[in-house]
């Protein structure tokens, strides 16, 4: 290139220099235009505890929500916290239809609310003062109840009171002590097997033997919802060995006082288990024949069927007749503007048809034992003979525990 | 340029007028590269110091109560320090040090993360310079484009690489495929180190393949003739001239791979294992169960591990600078020789190999996720996936993530926090190339935003802006795309600084001072003679910070909650189910979209040499 040539292109090149610095300069000042403030009202109510006399004599001159408040009876909106695949997935989710269909029965409108952090992102508002900003949340486990008790002093989440239909949901899925989580639907944690490679073991020990060297991908507990299933159901087995301190210790079903799930897992690690980050990670892998187990959930042929592959492939497994159950709940929030409305929603979720389509489009399992369901629904959708889960209690001071001890013996390098 | 002449000249009504224009842009552009500066530091201070700060102050504060008891216990906590807790609990250095050499030793989590990213660092070199040496040395069709395409691995989900290195080194992969083809037994590369660190090279090695570039493109080839005249051989030359321009931006290269895959995180589970898990994992566990104090605490050591290795480099690279004026880049050679030479010959046969290689880790892996793509249920070849996207574009629910206005908004966010990123970059280098005691210190901590915990980063902006804070009874807020933007020119800026402050540093001090004598305001030498001369740099920075912003992911759904702001990496992420068909598809669109728009930047950008 000549030097001729540089000279204009030097040139040309100050002109788009100074315009990509002006630009700069405008998108900064653009920046600023996404700031919000608004009155922090709710003083006037929580003024009590504390704060000083300047502080709730501004606040408590115009009511809380003081804006939508007055003026007509509008369409009250019901905000519905959830998490992401519950109305957006590639498959099926339930989010639209329950959407319509509450709408068209119901006087409301229905907006989702879907975080990323999911119910932490609750607790943070709650923690940073700022209003929570939606009426209940769906799709609580109990772990979720767990750790929010631990971690926020006051009370996130209402008593569901009383909920028309809850009489109906399954005795063993009720996971809150406390009725404040209402159960509205439950998955099962299972094996799923290539059957044209392998046939998966009948019981945990299975796991261990030769043939099953490598076979079989878990997942993170402290990053999974499945992984943490699988982990719990191995203490339900074999116990704790009284890792998680305070509290007594866990007794398995094996009868064996002095072979705890560490234990297990240790057998487990030297056969070779692969314990990935996330579900995705471990299906992924499966799915490309890495290994031919997977620890995933009992709905897997329903997917299967709808996407035309050979169920072959796609084969269940309870060990030892058991499954782990995940229960889900919805609560209303403590702070909720339209709690009434949110006990509606409760009720409406629970009326059998809606359990039915929950159940179909979530892909998992109704919580109460009235909801409609095709007949052949069962065909495809499996559920084990002996459904395992902790209580809330029994988790309360012990599940940080055996994640922790199962983490420091799993990556001790 | 020459104010002063004429102010006081004719009564000449518009000649005044014009005057006074030109003294208030005068003015203007004398206090620019100030208010720049405090514009810069209050984007920082809103978007970053301050929301990190909340994070991390929870590691010193319990209970309202200030303590280091957090810090002490992590310490001495030998599952994550190893052999080095026993020095922090008091033992002697003797006897940790003769347990540190015993085969046994225990490296601990962060000791294990600081190996695994001195293994990814080494890997990412070896990668990343022959394809420099390529890309600055040869001349061939498409030469170009392939140095625009570099960057696209950059921007990928985590969970598409999975896929791609799953379906390429996988048991079934297209690896052990070829190897039995020529006859040689399957290998196992998955769920192990050997996989995390081909990951880490697949991200970062075309890193150190464009800083690496760029500083050799900008070597003049006066000076190696010069030194050939005076009877230096080749090899001689190039070590004595060529090697010592390029040599700080390898390290650069290397310094920033480490710091990034010291802070790695869902790649090393998805290939290698929880028995690989690295101190981010542990993060992210820690804070997901709201431990707080123990997750701030973790992410403290992170930063100060990462802080130190760019220190190390910051200094070495103020010592190593090479004075230069004006270059005239050394011409590139055809990749097909006109009059093959052994030596000629040897080279190319090298660059053969390489190809080979870098195929296999870089293209087959992409070529894996495009064939999952367009690859149904049952193993055949199916456009559904994308039908899929059509689809959900066209019925979505208003609620529901839909590919285009994930496409439009990953493009306006790009070039809108590039545009905020550049004059950031362009500003911190120039204050941090300064002669002034601390400069270092300055500068390291302006690449604070590589550094830090990208987990905290996200819960630091929900706390900082989404919640925001309160005011005198007001609770101000930022959300939504202006601070989306401004979370990715953050995220971006420190590339700018990092590809402009070499060749700043470097640029005859004369040349400044002459301009400066004759009148020219500090920002009208930096636009019309700095600029130019490090006009490159400046473009490779650009370029990062679009790449920044089209893969980042963490601060965008934190700070997209309740708007349609969402971008293709969001969209993705939406689309995983069962099957990974809807993900990968949207994927593709994202490596087709994110590598066209490096082409585009830079042509508009212009060619590196001739400057």
């Amino acid at each position: 290139m000549t030097h001729d040539a540089t000279e204009t292109d030097r040139s040309a090149d100050r002109h788009t220099r100074r315009r990509f610095l002006a630009l700069g300069g405008a998108a900064g000042v653009a920046g600023l235009a996404g700031c919000s403030a608004e009155r922090t009202a709710d003083d006037g109510e929580n003024d009590g505890d504390g704060s000083d006399g300047d502080g709730s004599e501004d606040g408590g001159s115009d009511g809380d929500g003081g804006a939508g408040d007055d003026g007509e009876s509008e369409t009250p909106t019901l905000t519905v916290a959830t998490y992401g695949a519950f109305i957006d997935a590639p498959s099926v989710s339930p989010g639209e239809w329950l959407k319509e269909e509450f709408e068209s029965r119901v006087d409301a409108e229905l907006e989702w609310a879907t975080p990323d952090n999911e119910v932490n992102y609750y607790v943070e508002r709650a923690a940073s003062g700022a209003s929570i900003d939606a009426d209940l949340y769906v799709g609580l486990t109990a772990e979720d109840l767990v750790r929010v008790d631990e971690e926020v002093d006051d009370d996130l989440f209402a008593s569901a009171g009383e909920v028309e239909g809850s009489d109906a949901v399954r005795e063993g899925l009720r996971f809150d002590p406390f009725e404040r989580a209402v159960p509205f639907d439950t998955g099962y944690v299972s094996l799923v097997y290539d059957g044209t490679e392998t046939e998966a073991p009948e019981t945990f020990e299975g796991l261990l033997a030769e043939e099953h060297r490598g076979d079989l991908i878990a997942q993170n507990p402290g990053g999974s919802s499945t992984g943490r299933a699988f982990m719990l159901h191995t203490v339900a087995r074999f116990g704790d060995g009284g890792v998680a301190g305070d509290g007594e210790a866990v007794e398995g079903d094996d009868g064996d006082p002095d072979y705890d799930y560490l234990d297990y897992w240790a057998e487990l690690q030297d056969n070779d288990v692969r314990v990935l980050g996330s579900w995705d990670d471990a299906y992924t892998s499966w799915s490309e024949g890495e290994a031919p187990i997977v620890v995933s959930y009992s709905t897997d042929q329903v997917f299967a069927d709808m996407e035309g592959a050979n169920l072959e492939e796609h084969q269940i497994r309870f060990l030892n007749d058991q499954a782990y159950a995940t229960p889900e709940g919805m609560a209303v929030f403590a702070d909720a503007d339209e709690p009434d409305l949110a006990r509606e929603f409760m009720s409406f979720m629970l009326e059998p048809d809606v359990q039915g389509e929950i159940a179909q489009r979530n892909v998992a399992f109704p919580a109460t034992d009235t909801a409609e369901l095709p007949d052949d629904y069962a065909e495809l959708a499996q559920e084990p003979a002996e459904p395992v889960t902790f209580t809330y209690d029994q988790l309360q001071g012990s599940l940080d525990g055996w994640i922790s001890e199962w983490e420091r013996q799993f990556a001790g390098n | 340029m020459s104010h002063g002449s004429g102010g006081r000249g004719g009564p000449d009504a518009p000649e005044h007028r014009r005057n006074r224009t030109a003294r208030l842009r005068d003015r203007i552009e004398r206090h620019a590269l100030a208010g720049l500066t405090v514009a810069t530091v209050a984007v920082l201070a809103v978007v970053f110091y301050y929301p990190v700060g909340t994070v991390l102050v929870e590691s010193v504060v319990v209970d309202g109560a200030v303590t280091l008891g957090v810090f002490v216990d992590l310490l001495r906590d030998p599952f994550y320090f190893g052999e080095l807790a026993r020095l922090f609990a008091g033992e002697s250095p003797l006897t940790v040090a003769r347990a540190l050499v015993d085969p046994d030793r225990r490296l601990g989590i962060v000791g294990f993360t600081a190996y695994q990213a001195a293994l990814s660092t080494v890997a990412s070199v070896a990668l990343g310079l022959p394809a420099a040496y390529l890309l600055a040395r040869f001349e061939f069709p498409g030469r170009r484009t392939l140095r625009s395409l570099t960057i696209v691995p950059f921007v990928l989900p985590s969970i598409m690489v999975a896929v791609g290195f799953v379906a390429t080194f996988g048991r079934n992969g297209t690896l052990n495929a070829l190897l039995a083809a020529v006859g040689l037994g399957p290998v196992e590369l998955m769920f192990s180190l050997e996989a995390i660190v081909i990951a880490h090279a697949f991200y970062n090695a075309p890193l150190v393949a464009r800083v690496t570039t760029a500083a050799w493109e900008s070597v003049d080839a006066g000076a190696v003739e010069t030194a050939r005249s005076l009877g230096a051989g080749p090899l001689r030359s190039f070590l004595d001239v060529v090697a010592p321009q390029v040599y700080p931006a390898v390290l650069m290269g290397a310094a920033l791979t480490f710091v990034f895959t010291f802070g790695t995180f869902p790649i090393v589970l998805a290939l290698g294992g929880f028995e690989l898990a690295t101190v981010e994992v542990f993060v992210y566990r820690l804070a997901r169960d709201l431990n707080y104090a123990e997750a701030a605490a973790l992410a403290v050591v992170e930063l100060v591990i990462s802080l130190a290795v760019l220190g190390a480099y910051l200094r070495y690279e103020a010592r190593h600078t090479v004075t230069s004026r004006g270059v005239r880049p050394l011409p590139r050679r055809p990749l097909v020789p006109s009059a093959p030479t052994a030596g000629a010959l040897l080279a190319r046969l090298g660059l053969g190999v390489y190809g080979v290689v870098a195929a296999l880790v870089f293209l087959a892996p992409i070529a894996s996720m495009v064939l999952a793509s367009v690859t149904g249920g049952d193993g055949t070849l199916t456009l559904d996936h994308y039908r899929f996207l059509v689809e959900r574009q066209r019925t979505g629910a208003a609620f529901q993530v839909r590919p285009w206005p994930a496409i439009r908004n990953s493009l306006v966010f790009a070039a809108a926090s590039a545009l905020v990123a550049l004059p950031m970059g362009v500003v911190v280098a120039v204050v941090t190339t300064r002669r002034y005691r601390g400069r270092k210190l300055v500068d390291a901590v302006a690449m604070a935003p590589f550094a830090v915990s990208g987990i905290l980063v996200g819960l630091g902006l929900l706390r900082g802006l989404v919640f925001g804070v309160e005011v005198a009874g007001w609770r101000i807020a930022v959300a939504g795309s202006a601070a989306i933007v401004a979370a990715h020119a953050v995220a971006g800026y420190p590339f700018v600084v990092r590809t402009v402050a070499p060749g700043l540093e470097s640029l005859d001090r004369s040349l400044i001072e002459s301009a400066r004598a004759l009148g020219a305001s500090r920002a009208r030498v930096l636009g019309d003679v700095e600029l130019p001369l490090v006009w490159p740099g400046v473009v490779a920075g650009a370029a990062f910070a679009v790449a920044i912003s089209m893969g980042e992911f963490t601060a965008t759904v934190v700070l997209a909650t309740g708007a349609d702001a969402y971008t293709m990496p969001v969209a993705i992420e939406r689309f995983i189910g069962r099957r990974l068909g809807p993900a990968t598809a949207m994927g593709c669109v994202l490596l087709v979209v994110t590598g066209l728009s490096f082409v585009v930047i830079e042509r508009l950008g212009g060619e590196y040499d001739g400057i």
